[in-house]
């Protein structure tokens, strides 16, 4: 005997105001079945569901049926007034009268005989509903985190420091990312490396970090709460756990290059580490110039080390490590100006990008601090910035990358405190000073006589006697073409997503938004978390932010990722597809189309069928359809079901 | 031997023949031969006369168009703006059905009808993709080594550049190289890729806007050392040459420097003199090269 208990909302006026709640009840109370309906006010607050929850208890309803608003809004707030009162969670059915209803109608008796409609395909389906029950299972209650910039040192120290463990995995042979590189940070002008070496110190002596440097996460397999990590440490050409950082190998090398992390403004060795405080301070030999790998000569390196390290032949090692969650800093690449060819950027020699000014502005840079003009050397005393190259541009990237008009600000200023005789032009579209105390940075700067340029630069040719770059710039202040003689020209380049991002994406089946960036499960109100359960998402990776704002998400990613492995264990929806293996023919179609790699095909005594993860499986039903046999069914979602709501929607016209 | 169907336009045959008489027997020196197009008219103007009415600008320029492919063959032309009038409405009526029959429609009243099955080529096209750049370098009989050429590309063989797709917009090099197969230094010079001043209707509107553009170009490459200028467009040959006649007469200012489409350069390269070249149709004499390319083999 079947007791189901109608519950309909007014939700104030959003509901009833279309809808004859009434009437409605009155017609919902004649169903088979239903043994009482109800209209309320506001179901979802306190007094309603206590409605809901006397009934069930002095009522004897087996079942419940409300209708309301969507059941993203309050499908749990009711599965709990269920439970609380004894039933299972499982028996409840929601009918989507609002959004589905009132709110996309205007007609009051065709929208309450909708709502109507629906309702009785909710009772239909909530008859033959069974009770279910969540599964559990066990979480790895440590979690990985790619990337070990700013937003991964953030993130993990976050994490340890609450008492979890963690597995840090940065690609680079020292921790630090992007950060590492800039000079001064905005809008307070602190040195960068002063905020952030702390950090990165704290990293290396947390017992609760494991960090690998110069390791890449090849391959991610298993779900929430029991991920699989395969991870590559590279060969340094050396054995770290002989090495003492004393840096003599360096200081020997004969080998001198263009420095990748000097964005190619500095030399470095064949043997060599990022930066003084690297972390590891344990150098790595770059194959590709070292003389002795190249051409079986030198060795000079091996020679000198004390504690002979030096192992040019050393393998890459490969380490497994199992971990709850995964949160995904990777960070971002400078956008490669190249491409926009108006501004001669690699054709002529003072046309230097962002990230150069910001080496050759650092204390530790190949110039300590100097900015010279890369032509002669000489000290520039007329720059000119130009801003939104490769951002805000239908040729390259349409977003704004939301750091450069603060970070060339920045550098203006620095170099015009420094030599306050220069003259400092900066051209812009607009200027994005949106974050805390950046308007009052920007007006400092244009007090300090930074002169502020409107209108997007032409192009940039080249002086041929003195090399010296001329923007031509279409003023749209003056409302003319200007030429602009200078000595030295940055290009405010945007960010992009990292080189590697793609490989990352599809390792972990992450989306990528249009601009190629990785995309958070919502925009608003999931910021950090991905549509694949248990991975995170941290700082630029996720897009364009700057330093405050990458921290803040990291602190966020490092919430999302607690969240998971701080249970022992995790409840599974029970609302999955479910394999009838005496039917099952084993021919794996089910598998080919699920979206989430929830299904295997195992040996069962001698013939192969389907098995379906459950703490992968989502629900959606997509290998119900394509079994050819009708062997997988979806709890309660069977065609019995969908055939009895269709006939409720279609008033027995089946 | 490869066969192009030729679209004149109105510039070369009635003002620079020389340009199209240098190419033909050239090309016959690579087994390439041109076939007339019987009736064509005026292309027409890509910019001023779209800009008025496209669908009358489409509908002649399909006209063009279909009595070309009527030899069955590819459709080559000697000017940009012949070029950029063809392959921008090529590209248009081949993209859009609704607008390709409308046009048909248009053109069903002089029995003729656009296909789209020609490809529309610059002459350029032809020398340094079907011929190619090392072909020309053993061309040479007299290599034009010491000469310094300045190029001037022109606008619509370029731009849009989402249509035309001939790699860089900004800073292309095919017309440099094929200067360099003669033995000619090509030196570069400021705003290479500026406008010659033609462009755009403004030679008829406004001449002393036109003849700006030019003057600052002119000025530009003889500042840079160039002996000539070498461009690959009708227009922008006609725009500095007569241009030129027209800055003396105007403002008394006298730049003599001599203006060479490609395939002249290359004539040069193989001792073609100037009455075979066309140079004698030209305003502003070639002696000043002559004399440096004659002078240089002593």
């Amino acid at each position: 005997m079947t007791n189901i208990g109608v519950y309909i909302c007014h939700c104030g006026t959003n509901i009833a105001g279309v809808v004859d709640v009434e009437a409605l009840a009155k017609r919902v109370a004649k169903l088979k079945d239903v043994s009482l309906a109800r209209d309320y006010k506001y179901m979802c607050s306190n007094p309603g569901q206590d409605l809901i929850r006397d009934d069930i208890k002095h009522r004897n309803l087996d079942r419940v049926v409300v209708a309301a608003c969507s059941p993203r809004m309050h499908e749990n707030t009711y599965k709990k007034v269920l439970a609380s009162a004894g039933l299972n969670p499982f028996l409840l059915e929601i009918a989507n009268i609002r959004e589905q209803a009132s709110w996309v109608h205007l007609d009051k008796e065709k929208t309450t005989n909708k709502a109507f409609d629906l309702i009785n395909m909710a009772v239909s389906k909530v008859r033959m509903d069974e009770p279910l029950t969540s599964m559990s299972a066990n979480v790895i209650q440590r979690v990985l985190v790619i990337g070990a910039g700013i937003a991964g040192i953030q993130t993990s120290l976050d994490i340890a420091n609450i008492g979890y463990d963690v597995v840090l995995v940065e690609k680079e042979q020292s921790i630090g990312g992007r950060m590492s590189q800039l000079g001064k940070t905005f809008p307070t002008l602190d040195c960068s490396a002063c905020i952030l070496t702390p950090k990165m110190v704290e990293v290396s002596s947390n017992p609760r970090i494991k960090l690998f440097t110069y390791s890449e996460v090849e391959e991610i397999s298993g779900f929430i709460g029991n991920f699989k990590a395969k991870i590559r440490k590279k060969s340094r050409g050396l054995d770290e756990s002989l090495c003492t950082g004393c840096g003599l190998c360096q200081e020997k090398c004969p080998t001198r290059v263009p420095s990748e992390y000097d964005e190619k403004m500095g030399k470095r060795k064949a043997i060599y580490t990022l930066f003084p405080q690297a972390v590891p301070n344990i150098p790595v030999i770059d194959r590709a110039s070292c003389l002795y790998i190249t051409k079986g000569k030198c060795g000079v390196c091996k020679k000198v080390c004390p504690v002979g390290a030096i192992d040019y032949e050393r393998g890459d090692e490969f380490i497994e490590e199992e971990v709850g969650a995964v949160v995904v800093a990777s960070g971002f690449d400078p956008f490669d100006p190249t491409s926009k060819e108006e501004y001669g950027f690699g054709i002529y020699k003072n046309v230097i990008t962002g990230l150069q000014l910001e080496r050759l502005l650092h204390a530790a840079g190949p110039t300590q601090g100097e900015v010279v003009r890369p032509s002669d050397g000489a000290v520039p005393k007329r720059i000119a910035f130009v801003q939104c190259v490769g951002s805000r541009d239908e040729h390259a990237n349409k977003y704004c990358s939301r750091v450069c008009c603060m970070y060339a600000i920045k550098n203006a200023l620095l170099i015009k405190e420094h030599h306050p005789e220069s003259e400092i032009f900066i051209y812009y579209i607009d200027i994005r000073a949106f974050g805390k105390g950046y308007e009052e940075f920007y007006k400092r700067a244009q007090e300090k006589g930074i002169k502020f340029m409107r209108g997007r630069v032409a192009e940039i040719f080249e002086e041929p006697a003195s090399r010296n770059p001329v923007i031509r710039a279409d003023d749209t202040l003056l409302g003319m073409v200007t030429e602009n003689e200078v000595d030295m020209v940055v290009l405010s380049v945007g960010m992009i997503p990292r080189s590697d991002s793609s490989r990352i994406q599809k390792m972990l089946g992450l989306a990528a938004s249009p601009d190629g960036f990785f995309m958070e499960a919502h925009a608003k109100l999931r910021p950090v978390d991905t549509l694949v359960d248990g991975v995170f998402l941290a700082g630029t990776a996720q897009g364009p932010k700057d330093i405050p704002d990458t921290v803040a998400q990291a602190k966020g990613a490092a919430s999302g990722a607690l969240g998971v492995v701080s249970h022992k264990a995790l409840l599974l929806s029970p609302l999955i597809s479910e394999v009838d293996e005496r039917l099952c023919r084993g021919c794996g179609d089910c598998k080919d189309v699920c979206e989430y790699g929830a299904i295997e095909l195992v040996t069962l005594d001698t013939r192969k069928v389907a098995k379906i993860n459950p703490a992968i499986c989502k629900g959606c039903g997509s290998c119900v359809v394509a079994c050819c046999n009708g062997s997988i069914k979806l709890r309660n979602f069977t065609d019995s079901i969908t055939f009895a709501m269709l006939e409720a929607a279609l008033g027995g016209a089946l | 031997m490869k066969e192009y169907a030729i679209f004149l336009g109105c510039i070369i045959p009635n003002r620079y023949p020389g340009i199209e008489t240098t190419s033909t027997s050239i090309l016959k020196d690579f087994d390439i031969e041109l076939l007339p197009i019987n009736g064509a008219s005026c292309c027409p103007a890509p910019g001023v006369f779209s800009s008025f009415h496209l669908e009358s600008w489409l509908a002649i320029a399909a006209r063009n168009i279909a009595i070309g492919e009527e030899t069955g063959r590819d459709i080559v032309t000697m000017c940009n703006g012949c070029y950029g009038s063809l392959a921008e409405a090529n590209h248009l009526l081949n993209g859009n059905k609704e607008l390709k029959d409308k046009i048909n429609d248009i053109l069903s009243k002089v029995g003729c009808e656009f296909k789209g099955n020609s490809k529309i080529k610059h002459m350029i096209e032809v020398f340094s993709e079907d011929i190619g750049v090392k072909k020309i370098q053993e061309y040479m009989k007299n290599p034009l080594d010491g000469i310094k050429v300045c190029t001037h590309y022109g606008c619509h063989f370029l731009k849009p550049s989402e249509i035309k797709k001939h790699g860089s917009s900004e800073r292309p090099k095919f017309l440099d190289e094929l200067v360099r197969a003669t033995g000619a230094e090509s030196i570069d010079y400021k705003d290479k890729t500026m406008c010659c001043g033609f462009g755009g209707g403004v030679r008829a509107r406004d001449i002393d806007v036109t003849l700006d553009f030019t003057r600052e170009k002119l000025k530009n490459i003889i500042s840079a050392g160039g002996d000539c200028i070498v461009d690959q467009c009708a227009s922008c040959h006609l725009e500095f040459d007569r241009g030129q006649a027209e800055i003396k007469k105007i403002y008394g200012e006298e730049f003599r420097l001599p203006v060479l489409y490609f395939t002249q350069l290359i004539g040069l390269g193989i001792g073609m003199g100037q009455k075979e070249l066309g140079l004698t149709f030209q305003n502003i004499p070639a002696e000043s090269l002559l004399d440096k390319i004659n002078g240089r083999k002593k």
